[in-house]
């Protein structure tokens, strides 16, 4: 089913080099030459060569949610109560119950999704980041690829946030049982949206810009 | 407009530019530059696409009517449905949490599958239509917004949780659920926007129609 395009495999043209750029939504490409943007002539969207100020905006994103990730993790994520005590859990007080409680495959989908993928696609796109400051011509594919996945999987982080959500609006049984979502859960958020903000801000193709230009 | 430019194709990934006319229908290109998947030339453009996002819709009104959960604890019945999860968060202090959460499970699904059964019904029938323009371009900027799948991931996170304090009973909901998320998943694998809008602008017969 895999077809790879064959034809001039041997000079791959740039389309930037060629005075062509592809637009993001409808994926026209069009002779943007001299200019520095246009508007698509079929679906009105804005065109550039790379994405607008790619790597300000993508830094100022992934900052952002590195200081989000911290509260998120630290603050209690859902506040149980009930008869006249309350408990709050953090995310780690909620691993290590089903730990506890022998659900190690549920502790697991909770750690990965919560704690691991969070912090491994903040590193991974810090890591592109630097590698294209510091214009590095290693593993572009490989490098790439990490790109495609980490872009892909952010949105899974999010599973935690629907959790509490969930219990949040089904627990509310006044006084005799209760759960109310705690900071950490508008941190969770914002963290995983400012993440996939910062993804859509990188653009992948500056990974194979620098070295031509030298 | 230049003819030619409707077959070139730019890598998003890594700017190549390469030309997908023979490609053979039924094939999935990968950019020969970096190995990101290109370009897919489905079998059938509009009628497949068109069925499982009907399929999408229907299963998509199912899953918000009834109940995803509910819950019998001490003898007092509880359950929930899409829209009121994210109307309880809000009503219990947490009204950005709970924009967040119906945005991303409620509003930007049905938003992207309804604005797009707009357009592929437009194309299939090959009319003109208000609106179908901009409707394509926001729902392709917010499919990646909509988040059922982790949602239903969720649900089963939820279930596991509460066993310990009540009896759960999946809902209705939740079957239409795992059926969305499955009619999404395969219509989201045969989208190509790219062809998409070349559809489009053959409707329009080449022309601008808004």
């Amino acid at each position: 089913m895999k077809t790879v395009v064959e034809r001039s495999v041997n000079k791959i043209i740039r389309a930037k080099n060629a005075g062509l750029a592809s637009c993001h939504v409808c994926d026209l490409v069009i002779a943007l030459n001299n200019k520095e943007a246009a508007n698509c002539p079929r679906c009105n969207s804005k065109i550039h060569y790379r994405k607008h100020d790619s790597l300000n905006r993508a830094w100022a994103f992934l900052i952002s949610a590195f200081i989000m990730y911290i509260p998120a993790n630290t603050e209690a994520i859902m506040i149980t109560g009930g008869l006249g005590q309350e408990s709050s859990d953090t995310i780690i007080s909620g691993i290590i119950y089903f730990i506890a409680t022998g659900d190690w495959p549920l502790a697991l989908v909770i750690f990965s999704a919560s704690v691991l993928l969070p912090l491994l696609k903040i590193i991974s796109i810090g890591y592109l980041l630097i590698m294209v400051h510091r214009g590095s011509e290693l593993r572009k594919k490989e490098k790439t690829r990490l790109y495609v996945t980490a872009e892909l999987i952010g949105k899974w982080s999010m599973v935690d946030v629907f959790v509490v959500a969930l219990l949040t609006s089904l627990i509310q049984l006044g006084e005799l049982s209760y759960i109310t979502p705690g900071p950490a859960g508008l941190a969770f958020a914002i963290m995983v949206v400012l993440t996939m903000f910062s993804a859509m801000a990188f653009d992948p193709k500056l990974l194979w810009d620098e070295s031509e230009e030298k | 407009m230049d003819e030619n430019n409707k077959t070139l194709i730019v890598c998003h990934a890594c700017d190549a530019l390469q030309d997908v006319s023979h490609i053979p229908k039924g094939n999935i290109a990968s950019c020969i530059c970096c190995d990101v998947r290109l370009f897919k030339n489905t079998k059938s453009t509009i009628e497949s696409p068109l069925a499982i996002l009907i399929a999408c819709a229907i299963f998509f009104v199912i899953a918000n009517i009834y109940p995803l959960l509910q819950l019998n604890i001490a003898g007092i019945e509880r359950e929930t449905t899409l829209i009121e999860t994210a109307y309880m968060l809000f009503t219990e202090g947490s009204p950005v949490l709970a924009i967040v959460v119906g945005l991303t499970s409620f509003v930007f699904p049905g938003f992207c599958v309804f604005s797009l059964l707009y357009v592929y019904l437009a194309i299939y029938f090959k009319k003109n239509g208000y609106f179908i323009r901009p409707l394509l371009v926001w729902s392709s900027r917010l499919l990646p917004w909509s988040m059922m799948d982790v949602y239903l991931l969720a649900i089963l996170v939820a279930v596991v949780k509460l066993l310990s304090l009540a009896s759960v009973i999946l809902g209705i909901g939740f079957s239409a659920m795992i059926f969305f998320v499955i009619f999404y998943a395969a219509f989201i694998s045969s989208i190509e926007m790219h062809v998409l809008w070349t559809k489009l602008d053959e409707n329009c017969g080449g022309a601008q129609c808004e």
